[in-house]
């Protein structure tokens, strides 16, 4: 090298393409992979029941919207969620303190919950119908116990990851207890408590199509699937599979991605 | 404010191969600090210079004896005395100004008066123009005089500083003692500083404590008779300097001596460091 020239830098691994670039080519593959699957359907001869064509697909999709079905099942979901992921939220973090205060807790429940969280909780089911009846409650004590474990530990973990300086420096500014929690501790956790809520948000709603799917006597979007297995509806059960997907998608991205990537970027952890 | 420790001690519990052990960090020592004095305590590593600071802080409780602070006894952090740690120890989701001023709005002073502080003591290490930043848009320098301004806003009695520049290169330390310095002669606040640094201890300190290696106890305590500001490196500096070194390696070669291999021997050190040692060097 004679001169010595120093080229601009160029970042790594996508060749400098801008953001609008990447999703851009995202949808493009998408609408490929659409355009190939409605190809495939109709060069080859497989039944409708087998494979259903996107449009076919499509269409299903806006029947059950067009009589409620879908907006009926999807707000019975979502309203399983909010109870039994609001009530993980809250006991889980609670717990959570506690394990990290506390060494009888961490010894006694700590152990429990770490075994008890590598127990998909579906298997709980059976259980909370006896238990809890063939109601509401059994789904939603299957999302609790799907979610609150890893919420709890998670938590946990983001306590005592907290770099000690902190507390040194707010009890030397004159924060004390719940001040000093409140303040200081809280913020300092956050990034690490948002990602356990996210975990936790991913067991419970895994947990709750799987109780949908299993139990019969109740409606839910999980269930639309065992819906459409039952009258031979194909693209029912496709039309079912997206919107889980869709909102699967929507809550981890759209919601906990944006919030983690806001945080992450404030405390100085990303550029 | 005048401080006083008596007859201080202080133990840890250590697991060492399973098996819990009572570890002597310091052997009882008493000393007094003047108000409005400089007081640097210096010694190797682990010999508990940054115990006796927390003890001063209320950040730890003694095993035995008390310490003083213009006459009462210390219990816990107190607004009279704040401490600049080796990190700057900044809240990342605070703004620069924020920060400054969180322990301003804990004492209950209003919005107003604590902006107006915070900005004062910012423009005294001059960094008002990134009131508004981030911690971690600044530098590693940049941080650590964001900390000593948080901790000068309070107008403590006391400044605790432990190792407060042992992180920042030689260019930035040199700055940050020249404004040290000048914010202590401008505010007479009563200053412990900790370092393991022999020449920066001799050039900001009116006294400093020499430490002997674990459990920590004095070796010495030398005036620096020179007025305030110092030259960095006047021959009155290096030669004080000069007449402390020997305490001091007397007492990193038996810290060195308990860790090191057992054919390892003072010589070895003493070879290469009269070749890199230059007096005043990394003050
Ligand atoms: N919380 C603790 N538990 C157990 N041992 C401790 C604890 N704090 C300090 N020690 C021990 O006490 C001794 C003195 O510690 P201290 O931090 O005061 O040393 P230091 O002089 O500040 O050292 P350095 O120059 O490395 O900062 C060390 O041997 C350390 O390992
Ligand atoms: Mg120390």
């Amino acid at each position: 090298m004679s001169q010595g020239t120093l080229s601009p830098a160029q970042p790594a691994g996508n060749g400098g393409a801008g953001i609008y670039q990447n999703i851009a080519t995202r949808l493009g593959f998408l609408l490929f992979l659409v355009f190939a699957w409605q190809v495939a359907t109709m060069v080859t001869d497989i039944p409708s029941y087998l494979l259903p064509s996107p449009l076919e697909v499509a269409s299903e999709f806006v029947r059950v919207v067009g009589d409620g079905t879908l907006f009926h099942s999807l707000r019975l979901s979502l309203s399983r969620m909010f109870i039994g992921y609001g009530i993980s939220i809250v006991g889980g973090i609670a717990i959570g303190v506690l394990l990290a205060r506390s060494w009888l807790v961490k010894q006694t429940l700590g152990s429990l919950f770490l075994s008890l969280q590598s127990l998909p909780s579906i298997c709980w089911l059976p259980f909370a119908l006896i238990w809890v009846g063939l109601n509401e409650g059994a789904v939603i004590a299957v999302i609790i116990l799907g979610a609150l474990f890893s919420i709890a530990i998670t938590t946990e973990s983001a306590i005592r990851n907290i770099p000690p300086i902190y507390t040194k420096v707010g009890r030397v500014l004159g924060a004390r207890r719940v001040v000093l929690s409140r303040d200081v501790l809280f913020f300092a956790a956050l990034p690490e408590l948002i990602g356990g809520l996210k975990i936790g948000w991913t067991f419970a709603w895994r947990s709750l199509m799987a109780a949908e799917l299993i139990r019969q006597d109740i409606l839910g979007v999980g269930n639309l699937l065992e819906t459409g297995r039952q009258f031979s509806n194909m693209p029912l059960m496709f039309a079912a599979i997206f919107t889980i997907l869709a909102i699967g998608l929507t809550v981890d991205t759209l919601i906990f991605g944006n919030l983690e990537r806001i945080v992450r970027r404030r405390w100085g952890l990303e550029k | 404010m005048d401080i006083e420790f008596r007859n201080i001690s202080k133990q840890f519990q250590r697991v060492e191969g399973g098996v819990r052990q009572t570890f002597q960090a310091l052997s009882p020592i008493s000393f007094r600090i003047e108000s409005g004095e400089f007081f640097a305590i210096v010694g190797p590593s682990g010999c508990g210079k940054s115990t006796l600071l927390n003890l001063l802080a209320g950040l730890e409780v003694p095993g035995s004896g008390e310490v003083l602070a213009a006459g009462k006894s210390v219990r816990e952090p107190g607004p009279d005395r704040m401490v600049v740690f080796q990190e700057p120890g900044l809240m990342p989701w605070m703004t620069v100004r924020k920060n400054v001023e969180y322990g301003l709005k804990l004492r209950g002073l209003d919005r107003t008066e604590r902006r107006e502080r915070a900005m004062r003591y910012l423009r005294k290490v001059h960094l008002s123009r990134f009131a508004d930043a981030m911690p971690h848009e600044l530098s590693g320098g940049m941080r650590q005089r964001v900390s000593i301004a948080r901790a000068f806003a309070l107008e403590p009695k006391v400044l605790l500083m432990d190792e407060p520049f042992s992180a920042l290169d030689s260019q930035t330390r040199d700055l940050l003692h020249d404004e040290l310095q000048q914010i202590w002669q401008e505010t007479r606040t009563t200053v412990l500083f900790v370092t393991h640094n022999l020449a920066e201890a001799v050039y900001l300190a009116d006294r400093v404590l020499i430490m002997t290696a674990a459990p920590g106890s004095i070796k010495k305590i030398a005036r620096v008779p020179y007025s305030h500001p110092r030259e960095k490196n006047s021959t009155e500096i290096t030669d004080a300097i000069r007449a402390l070194h020997d305490d001091i390696k007397e007492e990193v070669n038996r810290v060195a001596a308990r860790e090191m291999d057992p054919e390892w021997t003072p010589e070895d050190s003493k070879k290469r460091e009269r070749d890199s040692f230059t007096l005043g060097e990394g003050i």
